[in-house]
């Protein structure tokens, strides 16, 4: 790959603008589609940018006894992990730009980066809103991880391979949903609370703790993290899209795939009552993680059986 | 050490709040260790005020006290105030207030459902109550031509009346509330992502409840039989009553629930008495200057018991009134019930009380150590004067 099309890959498409652009897309799609099934009307197309636009235009306070140095870095941390990450899945239904073997464990733990850096930035400050939402987005973190990794190794396994664009060639032409659903629920659902959305959303519940880890955060820090999110949701989206909905060959597959997925999301966002913390570990960990892992071994003795 | 202990201010500014207070929880990881409130943010000295007016006045001034049950205010107002003149409302006076304060209710009830959803971060909930309260507040709108303070009582009876086709309008909106009210009750008895965060939260026994004389259905909810409309009967709820709602359970699902039965006694009430909504004149006169005399008027607000002692000294307007919402005997409970709970459920059990700070504020002056002083009625009022300086 000549230099040239490798820094527009990085830059443009897919990866850097054109992903950023696709995030506020998803993000205003979210929104609406929740308003809507909330009775409310939502927000016009172009608010996602024009907040990102005038956050980036507003002065960034950087309050007393915060290292200023973690505190600018972190949202560039943030988004650049996500920013990588979308390099290493099948984008808009393209192949994806770079892959190796083992891409999707990097995948992965550059989507948890995001997690990571918030929790950081709310322990990083001394405000004690923060400080409790930076604990409860780790302990979140540590709940919903292991059972999101088990539900994207399901069809690793079944594939035989870690790499990305193989698993999704080979679930291209069948529909891992059917074979695994338990792994697709949990995938979905782990998606939601590594997005932090309702009912996972306690680390910023704002009846209690204000904005959770992010409460100090203004202009671009805040701005940083919120395209951050953004990409992760299109990130994730495509995963899930890729590996248990039959992939996303093309285009109009990608996007009427994840948008399908954008509407179960955004439905169960408006269903649901927000969960405690304890709640949603005990979920985790007593139902996620085991169905999860009942699944995976089931796949393994299958597959050794087989084999 | 006190240094020790992680405290999380909730207010005077916060999300949770509608209105200013301040709250500070002890810590320990999540579970609140111990709680504590300062109250008085939005004190307006409204009693003060309803001194220096005459009763005309002073009538429109309470209906201020409070922007959700203005109409209970003006209501348990103009009874003590005619009780003290000696006059007593028309029937179709009495009748037609007793309907704006159902219909009050129903509009309180249901702005408070979809609050304590939105703590609990049920949002669909939220929006869709609220959707529905705008039915109500339209029929009040057709009744006294405001959605707010309505402005229906005057002294010795009401400023307007109800018409057939305003009867009908009525019927019909109740109806369709009715119908979302069923729905609201299966879904805060049976919704389970919704009864993780109520059910057992915040148990407040019966015997807690009457210790700390909690009010209205916070004390309902504990089991605690106690509605003013019933133990001590005023408009026409002798002859046409309603039914005391009560829950035993003490938890949050059991005043979600006494909330939302309430609602159903309140259509039916209401349509009884547009069905048999007596005939005569809407006012009856009473004398601009009262003898001196005093008395206590109670009535049920949405939020429990209303207590207001008016003092009349023979000119025009009251020597002393006093006002005692339902808030403020129910605040205690939020610290109590608080401790030992998990922060996110405070602020669920801070809306179970469906507090109005501003109806409850009053002067309060903070004891330092040392400076304990009796102050006189003319240091108290100095002191007022250079506050506000």
């Amino acid at each position: 790959m000549s230099t040239l099309t490798a820094l527009i890959a990085l830059l443009f498409f897919p990866g850097g603008l054109i992903i950023l652009l696709a995030g506020l897309a998803y993000e205003w799609a979210d929104r609406k589609l929740v308003a809507r099934f909330q009775n409310r009307i939502g927000p016009r197309w172009f608010q996602p940018l024009a907040d990102i636009v005038k956050l980036l235009a507003k002065e960034e306070v950087v309050p007393q006894g915060v290292h200023p140095g973690l505190f600018v870095t972190l949202p560039v941390i943030a988004l650049s992990g996500a920013l990588t990450a979308a390099l290493y899945v099948p984008l808009f239904g393209l192949a994806p730009s770079y892959s190796f073997s083992g891409d999707l464990i990097v995948t992965v733990y550059l989507l948890s980066l995001l997690t990571l850096c918030t929790g950081l930035a709310g322990a990083n400050t001394l405000n004690r809103f923060s400080l409790i939402g930076a604990t409860r987005t780790l302990t979140q973190l540590f709940s919903y991880e292991a059972p999101f990794l088990l539900a994207l190794l399901g069809p690793a396994l079944a594939a035989g391979s870690w790499r990305i664009s193989v698993i999704a060639d080979y679930s291209a032409d069948r529909w891992l949903l059917l074979a695994q659903p338990v792994g697709f629920v949990v995938a979905l659902i782990g998606l939601m609370g590594k997005l932090e959305l309702p009912p996972f959303d306690a680390p910023e519940a704002e009846t209690e703790i204000v904005a959770g880890a992010l409460t100090e955060y203004s202009g671009r820090g805040l701005a940083l993290f919120r395209l951050g999110k953004g990409v992760e949701l299109v990130v994730g989206l495509t995963l899930v899209a890729a590996f248990y909905l039959g992939g996303v060959a093309n285009p109009l597959a990608f996007f009427a795939k994840t948008l399908a997925l954008l509407v179960v999301l955004a439905g169960l966002q408006s269903l649901l009552a927000r969960l405690r913390i304890d709640q949603t570990v005990g979920l985790w960990w007593r139902y996620g993680t085991i169905l999860a892992l009942v699944q995976f071994l089931i796949l393994i003795v299958w597959e050794g059986l087989v084999a | 050490m006190a240094s020790e202990k992680f405290v999380i201010p909730i207010g005077p500014q916060h999300p949770a709040l509608k209105e200013p207070g301040h709250f500070e929880f002890n810590v320990d990881g999540e579970i609140v260790t111990d709680a504590s409130v300062r109250l008085g943010y939005v004190h307006r000295g409204i009693e003060k005020g309803a001194e220096t007016r005459n009763f005309v006045q002073a009538e429109y001034l309470v209906e201020r006290i409070c922007g959700i049950c203005s109409h209970v205010h003006a209501t348990a107002f103009c009874l003590g105030v005619e009780r003290l003149a000696g006059v007593e409302a028309p029937p179709r006076a009495q009748a037609i207030r007793q309907i704006v304060a159902e219909l009050e209710r129903i509009h309180s009830h249901l702005l408070w459902v979809g609050v304590a959803a939105h703590e609990a971060g049920f949002d669909t909930l939220f929006m869709y109550t609220w959707r529905d309260r705008e039915t109500v507040m339209n029929l009040l709108e057709g009744i006294t031509g405001n959605r707010v303070n309505y402005s229906a009582n005057v002294l010795g009876g009401v400023k307007c009346d109800i018409g057939s086709e305003q009867a009908e309008a009525i019927q019909i909106g109740l109806n369709f509330l009715e119908e979302r009210t069923r729905h609201y009750l299966d879904v805060v008895s049976s919704d389970a992502m919704f009864l993780r965060r109520t059910r057992g939260i915040g148990v407040m026994t019966r015997e807690d409840a009457e210790r700390m004389g909690v009010v209205g259905p916070t004390a309902r909810a504990s089991g605690v039989p106690r509605d003013v409309r019933i133990d001590a009967p005023y408009l026409l709820y002798a002859e046409h009553p309603v039914e005391l709602v009560i829950e035993e359970a003490g938890d949050l699902e059991a005043r979600f629930k006494v909330r939302v039965r309430e609602l159903f006694e309140s259509y039916r009430v209401i349509r009884e008495l547009l069905t048999a909504l007596p005939e005569g004149e809407l006012t009856t006169r009473i004398p601009r200057r009262i003898k001196p005399a005093e008395t206590i008027s109670r009535v049920e607000a949405p939020r429990g018991e209303l207590f207001y002692f008016i003092k009349s000294n023979g000119t025009d307007s009251a020597e002393r009134v006093k006002v005692r919402t339902p808030t403020l005997p129910n605040m205690a409970s939020v610290l109590v019930l608080s401790v030992g709970h998990q922060l996110a459920d405070v602020p669920m059990i801070l809306a179970g009380i469906d507090p109005c700070f501003s109806c409850n504020d009053r002067m309060a002056v903070v004891k330092r150590n040392g400076d304990e002083q009796v102050w006189t009625w003319e240091q108290l009022r100095q002191y007022g004067i250079e506050y506000y300086r």
